[in-house]
């Protein structure tokens, strides 16, 4: 029996699949539902401490002295770390770009609001708290690097001195000849747009319980951690020890959305383990240390776009410079967001040539981290604007000057410009869906109606991208050059026929314990109860990344189908020898191995199983006796990226349209969503229930970025948005209902023909909200160029238009 | 962000309450429903040595009719407030506004009497006790004392309660059954504190102008601010969009250092208050003059 | 200061008690003193209701409260909506209408919705968005959350009408 990996629910090992592709409940629910998921911070180890962190008040300074005298002396407090202990057991954080990293606990000096300068292991958090308030620090404060711009000059002030510069990378990429297409063409479209900074937020702040010994040095991590593997290790290389010696334990955890962080507090922690002898250290980072100091930031963007068009209204030529405030380190890996939208550049579009004019730059702000779309979705913010400036610029629907710019089907597999590979869709089927959803015709009647009465009603029609299946290629231009991101599944049968599948992740939210056990069970053809998921430590675990860059549904599948039919060509040669048959004769069908031409010549899976357990006597000889088998699936094909930047990176690419009506109230800036439709097409939907779950949620995020979402800084880089007083996450009552649509194209790239889709909407909403923005100020003559359309924002804009007029 | 150590006491009189707060040498705060003072204990931006809970003192909780006002015991909750058919029928405003306050989950913890002794600038019930005329009872070392709302809030988070006293009740007036009455805010999402809000009551003349009219704004300086020029140029004449327009410029003019924060810049905190006072004029009116079969 | 101090109160149908320091949070103590770890915590300031429990059938922000504040109370969580290995109508819903993703707000939304449901058996979808307003999911968008509130409520309606035909 040959090994190929199924395209299609047809090649499936069974008449009709009863799982996969279905709408299909959860087996994660029933734990959580009643409250009985062991997240990080429900874990209670014997003799377990509690860590606090004591941070910077400002957000740059000289530290001239740190007492902890009285902390340490306080009763209950086991351990007292500084930045003399980092200096002593630790390396400076690995960053990108590459040099911009600092110790995990501040040493000659702060370098934003929130940066940990000492922590404490007490018996009790309540008590550690007590006791970081004893330390004291002296500053000496210095002026802060607060406006990138500003930082770029010769002659500012450093946030790292021993950089000589703030410039943490400056790059132009050209993809063709972007000067001459400009050059060349009837309409050039410039303008300038501002994306301040938003984050994650999971509800589930990070959690770990470090346990570091003092003479092994062997290291034990439990923690909500998203990356298992690379968290390890990260750890091995900060604390200075072999990889070997760390082993990584992931919890279920309470949502990441890519900005669960963590790993600066959980190296602390660990500092906190070996100078408590060992003990275990839990720390479980609160809010306010979430919202200042963890994951919580991402996207501080400053852009200038020119878009060229020609007589036809064919978009020829796109040209982005971006000004990337990363905030004080690269220690986020911040920077990987402003390098996937090499991932796709231009968009669905055909525009053959483009220029990315890339500065990274360093200010006293929390280093920027990932979070959900890792910078694409305000790529496509501008590019989604820059097209319906066109469309009006040439008084064309931008439903119609999008549907003349697609790519077409058979234009598939298309390389893009920055150099990726897309691997199918049929974008005009999904635009059309979309508008019919949304009843587009009756929507611009309503708009005309409404504003023939003098309201501000706008329609907006945005289509977008999402990459799916990340591979580290499209980060090579920010330092991150390898390919190739692993994800191992070993399925393992018992004597019973009860299926178990070891991976090396733990739940998040997406559902995809429950994805293992539908392809496992309409594989075996067993019940899903039949079916077990164990997440293992990075020790036991199988090669494994985790969730990440829209990557585990597909990778999942492409692991746990590849070690299903490794499995399966094992058992069939056990059977083939038990039914007197040649291997090659011998298939699964419905559970049943059976000989090709001999009706009733058969043996269930569990009866293999069995014999394969208990009578290695009669297994053919050579033959490895474990029913079980291990596969680690990586996309294929990938490339190293050339010299500027182009590679064959994300596997997948995902479309979307979403069509949105707004209302802005004229009198006060507030904008309200009327109507909000889209469809969408990642393939195969192998589990629609989930699918819809990541969309619906994906939505929520775009609109709490593009209406309500901000991290504020004064003009001295302190943080403003603390608590969620000020950050603000959208309520049930800020989201409407939502029209949802789906094309199906599968991908003939991967297993199954899914496509990566965990990240979705959040690359589509925030341009098609400001694209009705926008449309609903266009008879006013002002643009809003930034996000989030907070009413003060819309106010300024509408009394800009009067004062104008 | 756990609370620093802190000493408690339950007591279950009044009077020992008094005793307790009227401490000199301790460092005293009241505890009622804890929801603008646990967020601050938590975070350590407050402090006390002791901490007296109200919630153990018998008597305080409470919905009275008392011929033409209604008697509020302090630690009666918001959600209390919000069903209580008393309230909807007689201070449709109060009812309204306890809407607004957070959300339920709040609400069925938060008590009449910690909103009022908070004094939060961008609170509800400090500006619905100063437009209806309501009274804030107070119990102290000396005995009790009645105080206008007017007067009890004398800036950000600070009232006119002495040392060891307390608040024990709300005296508000029911509404006029003639009055119309509007209670409008502005907030980010819905159930946040106010950029800007506005409580307005309004009774017509004979002729249907104006008459007594009151106007509070919050959320636009240190305490509700009671627009008292708006409301003069109001009295006499015909409601109207252009009235309701210079009624809004008054207002504007009326506020003197609006707050200026992260959803809000001062400026338009001050556009934003003469926008919903004439939102809340129209309002007003028209309940007004619905209230008269018209 | 900080001394020890006595809590009795029932929780989940069972009387419990616990030494605890006055400064210690209702959430911690079901967590820390009582093991009882269903009730997650999010923001400690009141504002994404993770930590919601029901005091004396009450929804309440366990981390806007003081642990002896709640001495004599009676508290349900998470732990106590249904008997051990069964699911009450609405966790039931939540599975059905994929309510849930994450999981780590749904114990706090399960006991918001619990008190909506036990007053208001039919409730308007204003009733029903004021309650969920506070509460935040960050992984669902709501839409499913509101399809699973429906779905108890009529889960819940039925039950009633068959124990009252009973």
């Amino acid at each position: 029996m040959t090994a190929h990996t199924p395209k299609g629910l047809d090649d499936l090992p069974v008449e009709e699949p009863r799982w996969v592709g279905r709408r299909v409940r959860r087996r994660e629910d029933a734990a959580l539902l009643t409250g009985r998921t062991e997240f990080i911070d429900d874990l209670v180890l014997p003799g377990m401490l509690h860590c606090a962190i004591l941070r910077s008040p400002f957000p740059h300074a000289r530290i001239t002295s740190v007492d902890t005298t009285a902390a340490a002396a306080l009763p209950g407090v086991t351990a007292v770390v500084t930045g003399v202990d980092a200096q002593a057991w630790c390396n400076p954080t690995r960053t990108a770009p590459d040099g911009w990293g600092t110790f995990c606990l501040a040493t000659d000096k702060v370098h934003y609001v929130g940066e940990p300068v000492a922590a404490v292991a007490a018996t009790s958090r309540y008590l550690a708290e007590d006791a970081i308030e004893l330390i004291e620090v002296d500053y000496e404060p210095l002026d802060a690097v607060a406006d990138p711009f500003a930082a770029m000059q010769p002659g500012s002030d450093l946030v790292h001195e021993d950089k000589g510069t703030n410039v943490m990378l400056q790059r132009v990429f050209n993809w063709g000849d972007v000067d001459a297409a400009i050059g060349d063409a009837l309409h050039v479209f410039t303008e300038s747009f501002r994306w301040n900074r938003v984050g994650a937020n999971p509800t589930e702040t990070f959690g770990c319980v470090c346990e570091w010994d003092p003479m092994s040095l062997d290291l034990t991590v439990h923690g909500s951690i998203q990356s298992p593997s690379s968290f390890a290790l990260g750890r091995a290389s900060e604390l200075g020890i072999a990889s070997n010696k760390v082993n990584v334990k992931s919890h279920p955890h309470g949502g990441s959305f890519g900005g669960k962080g963590g790993a600066r507090g959980a190296t602390i922690t660990c500092l906190l383990s070996r100078k408590a002898g060992g003990r275990p250290v839990k720390w479980t980072e609160d809010r306010t240390e979430y919202l200042t100091g963890g994951g919580s930031q991402a996207w501080d963007r400053h852009y200038e776009a020119t878009l060229a068009v020609d007589a036809d209204g064919r978009a020829t030529a796109l040209a982005v410079t971006l000004v990337d405030d990363l905030g004080a380190t690269g220690e986020g890996f911040g920077a990987i967001s402003a390098a996937k939208p090499l991932a796709a550049f231009t968009g669905p579009y055909t525009i053959p040539v483009a220029r990315y004019d890339l500065t990274l730059v360093a200010t006293n702000k929390l280093p920027a981290s990932p979070f959900r779309g890792m910078g694409p979705p305000p790529h496509f913010f501008v590019l989604e604007q820059m097209m319906d400036i066109a469309a009006r610029g040439l008084g064309i629907d931008p439903a119609e000057f999008r549907r003349r710019n697609f790519i077409q089907p058979e234009q598939f597999p298309y390389t893009i410009p920055s150099g990726n590979e897309y691997d199918s869709g049929s974008y005009e089927e999904v635009l059309d869906t979309a508008l019919d959803l949304a009843g587009y015709e009756d929507l611009r009647k309503r708009q005309a109606e409404a504003r023939a009465d003098g309201r501000l009603v706008g329609v907006g029609v945005a289509s977008a991208v999402e990459p799916g299946v990340f591979d580290w290629s499209a980060y090579a231009i920010v330092g991150m050059p390898q390919t190739g991101v692993p994800e191992g599944a070993t399925v393992n049968i018992d004597i019973m026929g009860n299926v178990t599948v070891r991976v090396g992740f733990s739940m998040e939210g997406q559902g995809q314990y429950t994805l293992v056990s539908q392809l496992v069970a309409d594989w075996f053809a067993v019940e899903m109860d039949a079916v077990r998921v164990v997440a293992l430590d990075t020790q036991s675990a199988p090669p494994s990344f985790g969730p990440g860059g829209s990557r585990l549904g597909v990778a999942i599948t492409g692991a746990v189908l590849g070690a299903c039919e490794r499995l399966t060509a094992r058992m069939a040669a056990v059977a083939a020898g038990l039914l007197r048959a040649d291997a090659g004769d011998v298939e699964l069908h419905d559970g049943r191995f059976r000989v090709r031409g001999k009706p009733g010549a058969e043996m269930t899976v569990a009866q293999i199983a069995g014999t394969m357990l208990a009578r290695s006597d009669l297994l053919p000889p050579d033959i490895d006796p474990r029913p079980e088998a291990t596969y680690v699936w990586t996309a294929p094909d990938r490339t190293a990226a050339d010299e500027e930047g182009r590679a064959k990176s994300y596997l997948t690419a995902a479309q979307a349209v979403h069509v949105v009506m707004v209302e802005i109230d004229a009198e006060t800036g507030f904008v309200e969503i009327l109507e909000y439709a889209l469809a969408d097409d990642c393939g195969t939907r192998l589990n629609p229930v989930v699918v819809e779950g990541q969309t619906e949620g994906s939505v929520a995020q775009g609109i709490g970025v593009a209406l309500y979402e901000e991290y504020v800084y004064d003009s001295d880089a302190q943080p403003l948005t603390t608590t969620f007083m000020d950050y603000l996450l959208p309520t049930v009552n800020e989201v409407p209902p939502l029209q949802k649509g789906a094309v199906v194209t599968p991908s003939p790239f991967t297993p199954l023909g899914a496509k990566g889709c965990g990240e979705g909407a959040i690359h589509t909403t925030p341009a098609a909200v400001m694209c009705a923005v926008n449309d609903a100020l266009a008879p006013l003559g002002v643009l809003a160029r930034e996000v989030p359309a907070a009413p003060n924002r819309v106010w300024n804009l509408l009394r800009e238009s009067k004062e104008r007029s | 962000m756990k609370p620093a150590p802190l000493d408690y006491a339950a007591p279950t009189s009044l009077a020992e309450a008094v005793t307790l707060l009227a401490d000199p040498d301790r460092d005293v705060m009241v505890i009622a429903g804890g929801q603008s003072l646990m967020p601050m204990l938590n975070m350590r931006l407050a402090r006390p040595e002791l901490l007296v809970d109200l919630g153990r003192v018998p008597g305080l909780d409470y919905i009275r009719e008392d011929g033409d006002w209604l008697a509020i015991g302090a630690m009666t909750t918001k959600r209390a407030v919000e069903e209580s058919a008393v309230v909807r029928d007689r201070q449709p405003l109060l009812h309204a506004a306890t809407c607004h306050v957070g959300h339920p989950q709040i609400r069925n913890r938060g008590t009449v009497g910690g909103s009022l002794a908070q004094a939060d600038p961008a609170a509800e019930y400090p500006a619905v006790a100063v437009a209806t005329g309501a009274e804030v009872r107070v119990a102290g070392p000396d005995g009790e004392r009645t105080i206008p709302a007017a007067e009890f809030f004398v800036t950000y988070l600070t009232t006119a309660l002495a040392p060891g006293e307390v608040v024990v009740e709300l005296r508000i007036p029911a509404l006029g059954s003639d009055t119309g009455w509007a209670f409008v805010e502005l907030a980010r999402r819905h159930g946040d504190f106010a950029i800007v809000g506005a409580a307005v009551t309004v009774d017509l003349d004979a002729g249907g102008a104006y008459g007594d009219v009151r106007i509070v704004l919050f959320g636009v300086g240190p305490t509700p601010l009671w627009a008292e020029a708006a409301e003069s140029a109001l009295r006499g004449r015909p409601p109207g969009a252009d009235l309701h327009a210079e009624a809004a410029e008054t207002v504007r003019a009326a506020i003197e250092d609006p707050l200026g924060d992260v959803h809000a810049t001062a400026e338009y905190r001050r556009h934003l208050a003469g926008v919903l006072v004439g939102r809340a004029l129209t309002e007003a009116v028209t309940r007004a003059r619905a209230a008269r079969g018209e | 200061m900080s001394d020890s101090l006595h809590v009795q109160l029932t929780v989940n149908g069972t009387a419990r008690e616990a030494h605890v320091e006055a400064r210690t949070t209702l959430a911690d103590l079901l967590r820390e003193h009582l093991g009882l770890t269903g009730t997650h915590i999010g923001c400690e300031h009141g504002v994404c209701g993770v930590c919601t429990v029901l005091v004396d059938g009450r929804a309440t922000r366990s981390c806007l409260m003081l642990a002896v504040q709640a001495d004599g109370a009676e508290i349900t969580t998470v732990e106590g909506l249904a008997e051990p290995g069964g699911l009450h109508p609405i966790q039931e819903a939540f599975a059905e209408e994929h309510g849930l993703q994450c999981g780590f707000c749904t114990p706090g939304f399960l006991l918001a919705i619990h008190e909506l449901l036990e007053a208001d058996p039919d409730p308007a979808e204003d009733t029903i968005r004021d309650v969920l307003g506070g509460q935040i999911c960050r992984c669902t968008g709501y839409q499913s959350i509101l399809r699973s509130v429906h779905a108890a409520a009529a889960k819940m309606r039925a039950t009633r009408a068959a124990d009252a035909h009973a």
